[in-house]
C-alpha cells in the first residue's frame, strides 16, 4: 500500500461522509418541475432532513445540479455553461420526463433528454415525480457515490472484482 | 411612465415608523416555533422515507399488467394503450397464439418509464383492465436503458398488492366507503384531518 | 360602432360567428379600422385580448391574422380576421394603437412568418436565434429542431440613453440578468441599462420554455391536448383543463353535467387559492420574507391532496375531459373540503399579519412598478394585476360561466397598481374563493353522473365496454379517431389565476384541433416588465417580477 497512510484513508472516509451528507443543491428549475422542487425544500417533506438544505443558485459553490423541468433547445447553451461553471466533483439529477427525455413532448424547440449536453447521474420519471420521488433519486444517488468510491477503492487496491452492482432499486 | 416610486406616496402611520408591527410577526412565528417544539408528534413534516404520506388509491405510479387466474397476461396487443398515449411510451409486439380460439398476445410490452407522464390515458383505453396503475413513486435509473420497463417488471407479483394498487377503472375501496357514509359510521373530516398529518397509519409497511 | 360604408367595399366584411361577431378585414383598412375602434369613445375596443396567425394552405390567401378585440366598458367582443397572401406577408403593425400588439406581433413573425410594418424590433421571441423556418405553418414538421451555439447566442444591445448627457457620478453599466437566475424565476432574461442603480433602460428575452404547445396540439386528438394544457400554467393546472375542455365543448355544443360543473367550479377555485399562494409566497421571498413561504405552501400542500384525491396526480391533474370529469368524485369529496376550508384561513391569517403592515415589506412594494389603469388596458392586462390598478375586470362576472352567477361574491378592487396592491388584490381574492367554495358546498353535491352520455364524445362506462358489443366498438372509435368535432372556430374564456385565460380553436372536422392558440393572461403582462422597471432599482425589478405572476409555461407555452 505505497502511498497509502491511516491519515489519509481517515480523511477519505471522514470526506466522503461529508459529501454525502451535505450535497449543495443548485436548482436548475424552469418548469412545473421546481414547483415540486419548491414542495421539496418546504415544510412538508424538507429536504434539510438529509442536511441537503443549503441551496445555492451559484453554480460556484454547489456540487449537485438537480435540472426540474423542461430544457429548450435556447436554453441549452445556458445549462451547458452551468455545468461546466460547477467545481468537481459534480452530480446531475435529471429530474421529470422533461429533463431525461423530452417527455411528451417531440418538438422543435425541446431537447430529447439533457444527456445530450451533461452527462446525468440519476433520472427521476415522473410528470412531475413526487417530492417523495425526488428526494429517493437523490437518497439513490448518495449510495451510487458510496458504491462508487468503494468500487474506485477495490480498484486501487488492485482486486480484480469488477461487479457493478448498478441496479436501481425501483 | 413616470418614475414608479413617486406616483403612490404612502403615509405611515406612528406604529409603522416604529417597526412596530414586526413584533406582532415575531410573535406569529414564534408561535409557530413553539407549537413545532411542543407537539412533536403533530409535527407537519413527514419523516420521508420512514414515514410517508397517505396517497389516495387513486395515485397515477408505476404501471402494472394485470394476469387472468391462470397467470397469463390479461393484454390482447390491442394497441389502444399505445394509440391513446399522447407521450408515445408504449412499445407493443403482438404475437399469435396457435390455437386461434385464444386472443393475441404481446410478445414485447415496453414502456419507457423517462417518457412517461403518468396520464393514466393507458387506463382509461383499456378495454380489457390489463394495464392499472400503482401508487408506486419510488423511482430512479441510473441509465435510459435500464429506464424501460418491460413485460416482466410491469407484471412482477408484488404489484398485487391490493394496498399498493393506484388508478385504476374500478375501485372497490370506495364502494366500502360509500357504504359506510351512508349510514353514517365514519367521520369524514376526522379522516381527512389524519391523511396529512400522517401519524401511525402513515407509516411505510 | 364605426361607419363601416366608408371603407373601399369588401374591406370590412361582418360575418355570423359561431361566439362572437366576426369580420374580415382587408388588411389596407386594418390600421384605419383599428385605430377607430380603440379611440372611438362609443365603441372603445380598449383592449386587445390576442393575436394570432392560422395558416391555411388550400386557401389563395394562405396565412390569417386574427385579432380578438374587447370592450372592458361594455364587455363586448370583436374578432377581426385579416387575409395575407403567402407572397407578400405583410401586415400593418399596430403596436402604435394597442401596446400589448408589441409581443403578439413578435410571436405571430415568429410562428408564421408574417410581416408587420411599423414594428420596431420585429424578431423571434419564442424560438432561438439559430432557428430558420416558421413551426407552426402546416408544412413545417413538429420535430425538427436547430442547434443553438454558445456564439449564436443574441446579446441585446440596450437603447442607448435618449440623449440626456451623463455628468453625473454614476457609471453606465450593462448588467445580464438570467436566466438561469432566482429572480428571474429560471426562465427570464433581463439585460438592464443602469445609471447607479437606477435601471435606465432594458431588454427582456423570453422563450426558454418554449415547449412548442401549439404545436403538439395539432398533432394530437382533442382529447389528448388536455396532458398538454396542464403544463400551461403548472400553478393551477385544473383551470387550464376547465378553460380548454370549455371550449371543445362549445365547438362540439355540449355542456357539462351539473355535477361536474359543481366540481370544476370547486376546483378551479382550489388551485386558484394555489396558485395565489405560489405568486404571493415567491414575491415575498423575492422581497427577503422566506417565513411566509413555509406558511403557503401547508394550504399548498393540502390542496394537491385533494386534487390527488380526485385525479390521482399532485400537480399536473388533467382532471377535467371533454363533457365532464375524467372519474366521479371521491367519496369523501365533501368532506375533505370542508377540511380546507377549516385551515386554509388561519395560514392567511398569520402571513397577513406577518407582512400587512410591515414596514420593509412595504418599503419594497408600496408604489413600486405602478401602472395605472388605463395604461394597463392598453397593454392588455386583464385579472388580478389589472384589478389592482382600479379596474373591475373578471371574466367570472362580466361572462359567467359554470356556477359563477348563483354564488355571492365580490371582485376585489384596488387603486394603487402597484406590487403592494398586487399581492392585497390576491389576498382577498383568496377569501373570495373561500367563500364561493363554502356557498357551493353548503348547495350540496348534485346527483347524476360525472360526464356527458354520448358515446361520441366520452368514452362508455367501462362495465359497458367490456360486455356490450355496441359500447365497444364506440370506445375502439373514440380512442383510434379522437372525438369527431365539427368545423368552426371558438374563442372561449375562462378567469385564470392571473388574468383571462382564452382558448381560441379552430377545427375543420377532423380528430385533432387544426389550430389551438392559448390566450395566456400573462403573456401581454410580461410584454410591458421592461416599461415597468426603467425607474427603478434593481432590487424593485425582482419584486415587480414576482408581484406580476409570470408563469413560464403559460407565457411561453
Amino acid at each position: 500500500m505505497v502511498g497509502e497512510s491511516w491519515v489519509t484513508t481517515t480523511f477519505e472516509k471522514l470526506e466522503d461522509w461529508g459529501r454525502n451528507n451535505s450535497f449543495w443543491p443548485l436548482p436548475f428549475g424552469t418548469a412545473c418541475c421546481a414547483i415540486e422542487f419548491m414542495s421539496v425544500v418546504s415544510s412538508h417533506y424538507d429536504m434539510s432532513r438529509f442536511g441537503y438544505e443549503v441551496v445555492r443558485f451559484s453554480p460556484r459553490q454547489s456540487d449537485l445540479m438537480i435540472v426540474a423541468g423542461t430544457i429548450t433547445d435556447k436554453m441549452a447553451p445556458v445549462l451547458k455553461k452551468i455545468y461546466d461553471q460547477m467545481p468537481d466533483p459534480k452530480w446531475v439529477v435529471s429530474m421529470g420526463a422533461c429533463a431525461c427525455s423530452g417527455g411528451f413532448y417531440r418538438a422543435y424547440h425541446v431537447m430529447q433528454g439533457i444527456d445530450e449536453i451533461v452527462p446525468v447521474d440519476v433520472y427521476v420519471p415522473g410528470c412531475p415525480p413526487t417530492p417523495e420521488g425526488l428526494m429517493h433519486g437523490i437518497l439513490q444517488l448518495k449510495e451510487k457515490i458510496e458504491r462508487d468510491r468503494k468500487r474506485l477503492k477495490k480498484a486501487k487496491a488492485g482486486s480484480a472484482s469488477d461487479s457493478d452492482g448498478s441496479s436501481a432499486a425501483a | 411612465m413616470s418614475h414608479p416610486k413617486a406616483t403612490r406616496p404612502y403615509k405611515y402611520s406612528l406604529a409603522e415608523r416604529l417597526y412596530l408591527p414586526l413584533l406582532a410577526g415575531l410573535w406569529i412565528t414564534l408561535k409557530h416555533f413553539l407549537r413545532n417544539v411542543f407537539r412533536r408528534g403533530r409535527s407537519y413534516t413527514i419523516q420521508y422515507p420512514e414515514e410517508r404520506r397517505n396517497y389516495s388509491h387513486r395515485f397515477r405510479g408505476h404501471h402494472i399488467l394485470t394476469a387472468r387466474p391462470d397467470g397469463s397476461l390479461r393484454c390482447v396487443a390491442c394497441f389502444l394503450c399505445a394509440t391513446a398515449c399522447p407521450a408515445e411510451c408504449i412499445t407493443i409486439e403482438a404475437g399469435e397464439h396457435p390455437d386461434v380460439n385464444i386472443e393475441k398476445y404481446p410478445v414485447v410490452y415496453d414502456i419507457d418509464m423517462l417518457r412517461c407522464v403518468f396520464c393514466g390515458y393507458c387506463v382509461d383505453a383499456c378495454p380489457e383492465e390489463a394495464i392499472i396503475m400503482s401508487n408506486n413513486y419510488d423511482m430512479a435509473y441510473f441509465s435510459r436503458d435500464q429506464s424501460i420497463a418491460t413485460k416482466e417488471e410491469l407484471s412482477k407479483p408484488y404489484t398485487y398488492d391490493a394496498s399498493k394498487l393506484g388508478y385504476r377503472p374500478r375501485y372497490p375501496e370506495e364502494e366500502a366507503q360509500r357504504a359506510a357514509i351512508r349510514e353514517g359510521v365514519v367521520d369524514l373530516v376526522g379522516e381527512a384531518r389524519k391523511r396529512h398529518h400522517g401519524g401511525s397509519e402513515a407509516k411505510a409497511s | 360602432m364605426p361607419l363601416l360604408e366608408k371603407y373601399p367595399p369588401d374591406s370590412v366584411v361582418p360575418v355570423a360567428g359561431l361566439d362572437q361577431p366576426t369580420w374580415i378585414v382587408h388588411r389596407d383598412s386594418l390600421k384605419e379600422l383599428a385605430a377607430e375602434l380603440q379611440a372611438d369613445s362609443a365603441s372603445g375596443f380598449d383592449l386587445l385580448l390576442d393575436l394570432c396567425g392560422a395558416d391555411f394552405p388550400g386557401r389563395p390567401d394562405r396565412f390569417e391574422a386574427i385579432y380578438h378585440l374587447y370592450s372592458v366598458e361594455r364587455k363586448e367582443r370583436l374578432r377581426l380576421k385579416v387575409p395575407v397572401p403567402e407572397d407578400d406577408p405583410v401586415l400593418p403593425s399596430l403596436a402604435g394603437i394597442w401596446k400589448a400588439a408589441n409581443w403578439f406581433e413578435r410571436e405571430a413573425f415568429d410562428m408564421f412568418g408574417l410581416r408587420f410594418e411599423g414594428h420596431k424590433n420585429l424578431r423571434r421571441i419564442l424560438t432561438h436565434e439559430a432557428f430558420e423556418g416558421h413551426p407552426l405553418r402546416k408544412d413545417y414538421d413538429a420535430a425538427r429542431r436547430w442547434i443553438l451555439t454558445e456564439d449564436k447566442v443574441y446579446r441585446p444591445q440596450p437603447r442607448p440613453d435618449d440623449g440626456e448627457s451623463d455628468d453625473d457620478m454614476f457609471e453606465q453599466m450593462t448588467i445580464n440578468i438570467g436566466p438561469s437566475h432566482p429572480a428571474m424565476h429560471g426562465t427570464f432574461r433581463v439585460v438592464a441599462h443602469l445609471d447607479g442603480e437606477v435601471i435606465t433602460a432594458s431588454e427582456v428575452e423570453i422563450g426558454y420554455l418554449h415547449r412548442c404547445f401549439e404545436k403538439m396540439a395539432e398533432t394530437h386528438t382533442w382529447q389528448q391536448v388536455i396532458p398538454y394544457t396542464d403544463r400551461l400554467n403548472y400553478c393551477s393546472s385544473f383551470i387550464n383543463n376547465v378553460g380548454y375542455c370549455r371550449a371543445v365543448e362549445s365547438l362540439l355544443g355540449v355542456e357539462a353535467p351539473p355535477k361536474a360543473v359543481w366540481a370544476r367550479t370547486i376546483l378551479s377555485e382550489f388551485s386558484r387559492i394555489m396558485d395565489h399562494c405560489v405568486c404571493n409566497g415567491s414575491t415575498l421571498v423575492d422581497a427577503g420574507a422566506l417565513t411566509n413561504f413555509w406558511y403557503f405552501f401547508q394550504p399548498r400542500e393540502e390542496i394537491y391532496g385533494l386534487l390527488e384525491a380526485c385525479s390521482g396526480a399532485r400537480l399536473t391533474v388533467s382532471y377535467c375531459r371533454i363533457g365532464g370529469l375524467a372519474e366521479d368524485l371521491p367519496p369523501d369529496f365533501e368532506a375533505h373540503c370542508r377540511r380546507l376550508l377549516e385551515m386554509i384561513p388561519g395560514f392567511m391569517d398569520d402571513i397577513e399579519r406577518l407582512v400587512n403592515k410591515n414596514r420593509i415589506w412595504l418599503d419594497r412594494s408600496v408604489g413600486v412598478a405602478a401602472i395605472s389603469g388605463e395604461e394597463a388596458v392598453n397593454w392588455g392586462w386583464t385579472g388580478p394585476c389589472l384589478r389592482a390598478s382600479g379596474v373591475a375586470n373578471d371574466v367570472r362576472r362580466d361572462h359567467p360561466y359554470d356556477l359563477y352567477d348563483t354564488v355571492d361574491w365580490n371582485v376585489p378592487v384596488l387603486p394603487g397598481g402597484d406590487v403592494y396592491d398586487r399581492y392585497r388584490v390576491r389576498m382577498l381574492e383568496i377569501r373570495e374563493s373561500l367563500k364561493i367554495i363554502r356557498q357551493l358546498l353548503d348547495r350540496g353535491m348534485p346527483e347524476g353522473p360525472h360526464i356527458i352520455d354520448d358515446p361520441h364524445i366520452a368514452l362508455p362506462p367501462k362495465e359497458d365496454a367490456y360486455n356490450q358489443m355496441e359500447a365497444m366498438i364506440y370506445h375502439f372509435k373514440l380512442i383510434m379517431d379522437g372525438i369527431q368535432v365539427p368545423a368552426g372556430e371558438v374563442y372561449s374564456m375562462v378567469e385564470g389565476a392571473n388574468g383571462e385565460l382564452g382558448f381560441y380553436a379552430i377545427s375543420d372536422g377532423s380528430g385533432k384541433p387544426y389550430r389551438l392558440k392559448v390566450r395566456p393572461p400573462c403573456f401581454p403582462i410580461m410584454s410591458t416588465f421592461s416599461d415597468l422597471i426603467r425607474g427603478g432599482t434593481v432590487s424593485d425589478a425582482v419584486v415587480s417580477l414576482g408581484g406580476l405572476n409570470v408563469i413560464a409555461g403559460e407565457l411561453e407555452r
